[in-house]
C-alpha cells in the first residue's frame, strides 16, 4: 500500500525539480526513484501481491487500478535504480551538450521535467492494472522521449525524433487497436478481468510490440534513436522503454497465452533469426553508439525467445529484462563519459587503448558487457532459465533449435569482448587524460555492483520465490 | 546432506577473502595509480591467499568427508553445494598452496608493473573462482566459479593492454605465413581466450539446464545419472553429454580448442604458471574426474558412455600428441610450455577416459599425474619468468656461463623436468607408470592404439623438457641481454615449489598401487626409453637438419589458421551481408517509403494548380473518358 505513494514520488519531484538549482534539482528526482526502489525491493521480498483500485469507468473500460506483484516489482525496481542512477549522471552530461549547443543553464529545468516524467512513466506503465492506463503512460514516456531527442539529440535530431515518434506511435496505436478489440470481448480493460484475448487482438498486440521491442525488419528505427538521442535518454530508451514491449506481451501471456502457443515455432524462428542477425550487425558498426543499439536488438530477441518457452521461459524474459537494462544503461553511460570526454568521439575506429586515458569508465564497460554476456551478473540467470525452457518446451530433440539458442548466448560474449578490445585496449592512441566527474562513473559502477550481488542471496532467492509464485504452474 | 555452519563459514571464507584483500589495491589504483604506498598493498592480496591456504589445509586434516549446503534459491531446488572428498580435498590445497607461491613470487615479479590493481583484482579473484569449482558439488555453484576464471582468465592474459611491449608478444613480430602474421598481442590474446572458451561454456550451461530440466537437481552426488541416459536414450545422452564436455575440452585446450592457450602466453608469467598450467587448465579435467567420479561409468555398459568415454580418450591422447610434438618444435620459454601443458592436460583426460574399462583407479592415477604436473609445470614457468626477466628474451637462450649466474634456476629445472618426464625413480615415474598400466588394461580389452601413443607421447615429452632445460642452461646460445638481479622471493618461491615434487614423491610411494605398477617390467622399459630420450635431447636439443620440420611445429601445424583465418571470414561474411541487408531495410523504410508518399503528394498537388485552363482539360478528359466508356459498353452489349 505504501509503495502507491511511493510511486507518486518522482512525478511530485519532477514537478519541483525545476524551481531548484540543477544540482539539487538531480538529487531530488535520483532521490524521488530511490525510495521507489527500496519500495518495490521489500513489496518484492514479502512476496506481496496487490490490487489497489484508483478509479472506476463504465464498461468496457473497468477499473483502474494499481496492480503489484513480484513481476511488476521486478520490472520496477529496475526502472527505479536506472532512472536513478541516470538521473545522476545527467548532471554533468547534460550541462555539458547544453554549452555545446550554446543554450543557457537554465534549459536544464527544462530538461529535468521532461525527463522525469518520462522516467515516472515508465514506472507507471509496470503497475497499472488497466491496459487504457498502461498505455496512457506508455504514449506518455513515448511523447516525453521524442521531445528529449527532438530538443537535445545528436545530427540530424529533429529527422531522427520524427522518425523514433512515427515508428513507435505506429506500434502504440496497433496495441491500441488490439486493446480495443479486447474490451469489446472483455467489456473491460482491467487486467483482473480480462479471460481471453481473440487473435486479432493478440497480432495487433504482438506486431505493435515486436516493433516497439524491436524485431527484425522494423529494429531499423532503434540505431537511429539510441545513437543520436543525448546519451542519459538513450539510457533509458534502450534499457527500459524498449523492453516493456517484453512487459506487455508477458503480460499479455499470463492472461491468455493462446495465441504464442498457436504460433510458437514461426515466433521463435523469427526471434531466433533477428537475435543472431542483429548480433552480427554488432561487429560492423564503427559508431559506439550504433553498436549498443544493435546490441540491445539482439538481447530483444532474447526476450521474445523466451516468451515461447513456457514457465521457465518467461522468467527468463523478467531477469534478461533486468540485466540487459543494468547492463545496457551502464554501456550506454560508458558512451557518454567518451562523448563529454573527448568532444563527441564516438566513431570506434579513433578508439583503441582508452583503458589508459579512461580506466573507470573501461572498468564500467567491463561490468556493462559481463551483464550482457551473462558472465557473473544476474544475465547468467536469465540465460539460465531460457535454456531450461527450451528443454521443458522441445526436449532435447529439436538440436538445430538448442544450437540456435546456444549460438545467440556464444555471440552475444563474442561481440562484447570484441567492442571491449577494440575500444578500450591496444595500443593507446595520443590522447589526453581527461578529467571524469565523479558523476559520469560512480552510478554505473553501483549498477554493476547491483546486478552481481543480484545473483547471490537474499536477492536472487526473492526475485525467484516471487516469480515462481506469480508465474509458477505449467508449462 | 549436511547443515553444519562451521563449514560453509570456512569455506565462505576461503571464497571471500581472497576478493576482498583484493579489492584495497583495485580502488587504489583507479585513484591512485603507481603511489608509493599503493604499491604496498600486494602484500594484502598475498595474505588473503595465505589465509585461503591455511583454510584450505584445515579442510584437508579436519573437515570430514560430506556434502556441505547453504540455501541459494531453496523454491527452485538450486542451493550451494559443497563436497569435501578424495578429490576436493587435494585439489584444494593445491590450488591455494600454488596461488599462495605464485603470489609471493608475483610480489617480486610485478612490482614494476603499471596495472596492479588489476592484476591483483583478478588474480586472487580467479584462486576464488578455482576453489569454487574445486570444492563445488552443485552444477551452478560450479559454474560461477568456472565463468570466473574465464573473466579472470581474460583479465589477466590481457594484463598489459598498451602491447607496446615487444617481451609480451607471442611469435616472432612481423613473420608472415600466408595472409597471417604469426603473432599476438596481449589484448588479442586475451579476446581469443574469452571467445574461445564462451564457445564451450554455452553448450555446458545449456547441458547444465538440460540436467536441471530433466532431473531437477544440479547437485553432482545426487543426479540419477544412469536413470537419466536411460531417459534420454542413446542419443540424447550422447548430445548431452558432448555439449557439456565443451566446457571442460575447451577450457582445458584439446584439439581443436588449443590455440587460446598458446597465446595465453602473452600474459604475465605468473599467470601463466597458475592459471595456464597448474589449475585454471586443469579445471577442466577436473571437472570430468569428478563427474566420472559420480557417474561411475564403470558401473554400467550404457552404449552412450561407451562412446563419449571413447572419444575422450582419443580426443585426449591426439591432443596430447599433438602437444608434445609442437612443444619438440617450439622455441619460445613459455609457448613451449604451453604445448607442453596441453599434451599433460591430453593425457589426464585420457587416463579418466580410461576409467569407463578400467574403473576408478584410472581416475586417481589421472588425478596424481595432474597434482604432480601442476607442481612441476608451475616451477618451470616460474623459472621461465625470472630468465626472461634475466635475459629479456622469450626465446630460450643460456648457456653454462650463464647457468652459473643462475644456480637456483638451474637447479630447479633439473629437478622439475627429471620429476616430471617420468624418469625412474622419480615422482612421475611412478605416477606414468600407473598410466602405462592403464592404458596396458585397455588393450587387454582390445584398444591396443592408447598404450602406444602413450609411450610415444612420454618419450617425446622427455625430450622437449630435455630440450628446454639445454637451451636455457647448458647448449644454448649466450644471451643477448644479461641482467641477472638479487631475485630472492621469486626463488623462495620456485624452490618451494619444486620441493613440492619431493613431498609427492614421499606421498606417491605410500601408495601400493604405483609402487606395484612401478615395479613391472613394462613400466621400467617405457622408463629407460624416457630417460634415453631426455639424454639425448639434453646432449643434443637442436639438430639443424630438421629446421623445416621444427618451422611447422613452431607454426603449430597451421592451426592457428583456423582461429585468425577460417573462421573470423566466416564470420565476417555474414556480418557483411546484414550489413547490406540493414542497409536494405533502412534505404526501404525510410527513404523509400516516405518518398513514395512524397510522389503521391506531389502528384496531387500537380492537379491543384488553380489555373481554369488545365481544370478544364481535366474536366473534358473524364468526359472523353466516360464517353468510351459507354462506347465500349455499347459495343459489348451491356446492359
Amino acid at each position: 500500500m505504501i509503495l502507491v505513494y511511493l510511486l507518486t514520488l518522482p512525478f511530485i519531484a519532477s514537478l519541483l525539480a525545476p524551481f531548484l538549482n540543477p544540482k539539487k534539482a538531480t538529487h531530488l528526482l535520483s532521490l524521488s526513484f530511490l525510495i521507489p526502489f527500496v519500495g518495490a525491493l521489500a513489496s518484492l521480498a514479502m512476496l506481496s501481491t496487490q490490487e489497489i483500485n484508483l478509479v472506476s469507468f463504465s464498461p468496457p473500460v473497468g477499473d483502474f487500478y494499481i496492480l503489484i506483484d513480484p513481476i511488476s516489482n521486478a520490472f520496477g525496481l529496475t526502472v527505479c535504480i536506472v532512472s536513478a542512477m541516470v538521473a545522476y549522471y545527467s548532471l554533468p552530461y547534460m550541462q555539458h551538450r547544453f554549452e555545446e549547443m550554446g543554450l543557457g543553464s537554465d534549459e536544464y529545468r527544462k530538461y529535468i521535467i521532461i525527463f522525469g516524467f518520462y522516467a515516472a512513466s515508465m514506472l507507471w506503465l509496470v503497475y497499472s492494472g488497466n491496459l487504457v492506463l498502461l498505455y496512457i503512460f506508455l504514449e506518455i514516456s513515448l511523447i516525453t522521449s521524442f521531445l528529449l531527442i527532438y530538443l537535445y539529440g545528436y545530427g540530424n535530431r529533429r529527422w531522427v525524433g520524427i522518425l523514433y515518434f512515427i515508428w513507435t506511435n505506429v506500434a502504440g496505436v496497433l496495441m491500441l487497436i488490439g486493446f480495443i478489440v479486447v474490451a469489446l470481448d472483455n467489456s473491460s480493460l482491467a487486467i483482473r478481468d480480462i479471460s481471453a484475448i481473440s487473435m486479432v487482438a493478440w497480432l495487433l498486440i504482438f506486431v505493435g510490440m515486436v516493433i516497439k521491442l524491436p524485431g527484425l525488419g522494423p529494429h531499423i528505427w532503434l540505431p537511429w534513436a539510441h545513437a543520436e538521442a543525448p546519451t542519459p535518454v538513450s539510457a533509458l530508451l534502450s534499457p527500459l522503454t524498449v523492453g516493456l514491449a517484453g512487459y506487455i506481451l508477458l503480460r499479455a501471456y499470463l492472461i491468455d497465452p493462446s495465441f504464442i502457443i498457436a504460433y510458437r515455432n514461426p515466433i521463435l524462428v523469427y526471434a531466433i533469426i533477428s537475435s543472431i542477425y542483429a548480433g552480427f550487425a554488432v561487429f560492423r558498426q564503427t559508431d559506439y553508439k550504433r553498436l549498443l543499439a544493435y546490441s540491445t536488438v539482439s538481447q530483444m530477441g532474447y526476450i521474445l525467445i523466451g516468451l515461447c518457452l513456457g514457465t521457465f521461459g518467461l522468467i527468463g524474459v523478467v531477469i534478461q529484462y533486468m540485466s540487459h537494462a543494468f547492463g545496457k544503461s551502464i554501456l550506454f553511460m560508458t558512451a557518454g563519459g567518451l562523448i563529454a570526454s573527448y568532444h563527441g568521439l564516438r566513431d570506434i575506429r579513433k578508439m583503441g587503448g582508452l583503458h589508459e586515458y579512461v580506466p573507470s569508465l573501461s572498468n564500467a564497460a567491463l561490468l556493462g558487457f559481463m551483464n550482457l554476456g551473462g558472465i557473473l551478473a544476474i544475465g547468467m540467470f536469465g540465460e539460465f532459465f531460457i535454456l531450461r525452457g527450451v528443454v521443458d518446451v522441445f526436449s532435447l530433440a529439436n538440436v538445430g533449435l538448442i544450437l540456435a539458442i546456444v549460438f545467440i548466448f556464444i555471440l552475444s560474449g563474442w561481440y562484447s569482448f570484441y567492442t571491449l578490445k577494440k575500444i578500450f585496449y591496444g595500443t593507446p592512441k595520443a590522447m589526453e587524460r581527461p578529467k571524469i566527474s565523479r558523476y559520469l562513473d560512480v552510478p554505473l559502477y553501483l549498477i554493476g555492483i547491483l546486478s552481481i550481488i543480484f545473483i547471490f542471496p537474499p536477492l536472487i532467492t526473492m526475485l525467484l520465490n516471487g516469480l515462481k509464485a506469480v508465474i509458477g504452474g505449467g508449462v | 546432506m549436511n547443515w553444519s555452519m562451521n563449514e560453509i563459514l570456512q569455506l565462505s571464507l576461503m571464497f571471500l577473502v581472497p576478493v576482498i584483500s583484493s579489492l584495497p589495491i583495485a580502488i587504489a589504483w583507479i585513484y591512485r595509480p603507481g603511489e608509493e604506498w599503493a604499491r604496498k598493498l600486494p602484500y594484502l592480496s598475498v595474505f588473503g591467499l595465505f589465509i585461503s591456504l591455511l583454510i584450505s589445509l584445515n579442510i584437508l586434516f579436519n573437515v570430514e568427508d560430506g556434502f556441505y549446503s547453504y540455501p541459494w534459491i531453496p523454491s527452485l531446488n538450486i542451493n550451494f553445494v559443497f563436497v569435501v572428498d578424495y578429490l576436493s580435498r587435494y585439489m584444494g590445497v593445491l590450488t591455494a598452496l600454488i596461488a599462495f607461491l605464485i603470489g609471493v613470487y608475483g610480489l617480486e615479479y610485478m612490482k614494476d608493473d603499471y596495472r596492479l590493481g588489476w592484476y591483483w583484482f583478478f588474480f586472487n579473484t580467479f584462486t576464488a573462482s578455482m576453489l569454487l569449482v574445486v570444492y563445488s558439488d552443485n552444477l551452478l555453484t560450479l559454474l560461477i566459479g568456472w565463468e570466473g576464471l574465464g573473466l579472470a582468465s581474460w583479465g589477466l592474459i590481457g594484463h598489459w593492454f598498451r602491447d607496446d611491449d615487444e617481451i609480451t608478444f607471442v611469435g616472432e613480430k612481423g613473420r608472415k605465413v600466408g595472409p597471417l602474421e604469426l603473432s599476438w598481442s596481449p589484448s588479442f590474446g586475451g579476446w581469443r581466450a574469452i571467445s574461445t572458451i564462451r564457445f564451450g561454456d554455452m553448450p555446458m550451461f545449456f547441458a547444465i539446464a538440460t540436467i536441471f530440466a530433466l532431473v531437477g537437481t544440479l547437485d553432482i552426488h545426487s543426479i540419477p545419472w544412469h536413470e537419466l541416459f536411460e531417459r534420454i536414450g542413446f542419443f540424447g545422452s550422447v548430445f548431452l553429454l558432448f555439449l557439456f564436455l565443451m566446457g571442460p575440452f575447451t577450457k582445458s585446450a584439446q584439439l581443436p580448442f588449443s590455440e587460446w592457450l598458446m597465446t595465453a602466453m602473452t600474459g604475465p608469467t605468473t599467470v601463466s604458471a597458475l592459471l595456464h598450467s597448474a589449475t585454471m587448465v586443469a579445471a577442466g579435467t577436473y571437472l570430468f574426474m569428478r563427474l566420472s567420479w559420480y557417474i561411475q561409468p564403470w558401473n554400467a555398459e550404457t552404449p552412450a558412455l561407451a562412446v563419449v568415454y571413447s572419444v575422450v580418450l582419443f580426443l585426449g591422447l591426439i591432443s596430447a600428441f599433438y602437444g608434445a610434438i609442437v612443444a619438440l618444435g617450439l622455441r619460445e620459454r613459455k609457448v613451449l610450455l604451453a604445448a607442453s601443458t596441453m599434451s599433460s592436460l591430453g593425457l589426464m583426460f585420457a587416463s579418466s577416459a580410461a576409467s569407463f574399462w578400467i574403473g576408478q583407479i584410472a581416475i586417481i592415477v589421472a588425478f596424481w599425474y595432474l597434482m604432480v604436473h601442476a607442481f612441476a609445470k608451475a616451477s618451470l614457468f616460474l623459472v621461465a619468468g625470472h630468465l626472461i626477466h634475466a635475459t629479456h628474451d622469450r626465446f630460450c637462450s643460456g648457456d653454462r656461463v650463464f647457468s652459473r649466474k643462475m644456480k637456483a634456476a638451474f637447479a630447479v629445472t633439473i629437478v622439475a623436468t627429471l620429476f616430471l618426464s617420468g624418469i625412474p625413480p622419480f615422482t612421475a615415474y611412478w605416477v606414468k607408470s600407473a598410466m602405462d598400466g592403464v592404458m596396458e588394461h585397455l588393450a587387454e580389452e582390445g584398444v591396443i592404439l592408447p598404450f602406444y601413443l602413450l609411450v610415444l607421447v612420454s618419450v617425446i615429452y622427455s625430450a622437449f623438457l630435455a630440450k628446454f632445460l639445454s637451451l636455457n642452461f647448458m647448449r644454448g646460445e649466450k644471451p643477448k641481454h644479461e641482467h641477472v638481479e638479487n631475485a630472492n622471493l621469486m626463488k623462495l618461491a620456485y624452490s618451494i615449489m619444486v620441493s613440492m615434487l619431493f613431498i609427492l614423491l614421499y606421498a606417491v610411494s605410500h601408495e601400493h598401487h604405483f609402487v606395484e605398477e612401478g615395479h613391472l617390467v613394462t613400466s621400467f622399459a617405457v622408463g629407460v626409453l624416457v630417460t634415453v630420450s631426455y639424454l639425448i635431447a639434453l646432449y643434443k636439443p637442436s639438430v639443424k637438419a630438421f629446421s623445416r620440420v621444427g618451422v611447422f611445429l613452431t607454426d603449430r601445424m597451421y592451426l592457428p589458421f583456423l582461429n585468425d583465418f577460417i573462421i573470423p571470414k566466416i564470420g565476417w561474411f555474414i556480418a557483411a551481408v546484414v550489413d547490406y541487408a540493414n542497409r536494405g531495410i533502412d534505404y526501404f523504410f525510410h527513404q523509400a517509403i516516405p518518398s513514395f508518399f512524397d510522389w503521391i503528394s506531389r502528384l496531387i498537388r500537380a492537379v491543384q494548380k488553380g489555373y481554369l485552363p488545365s481544370y478544364l482539360r481535366i474536366v473534358a478528359a473524364w468526359i472523353m473518358i466516360f464517353i468510351v466508356a459507354i462506347a465500349i459498353a455499347g459495343w459489348y452489349g451491356w446492359p
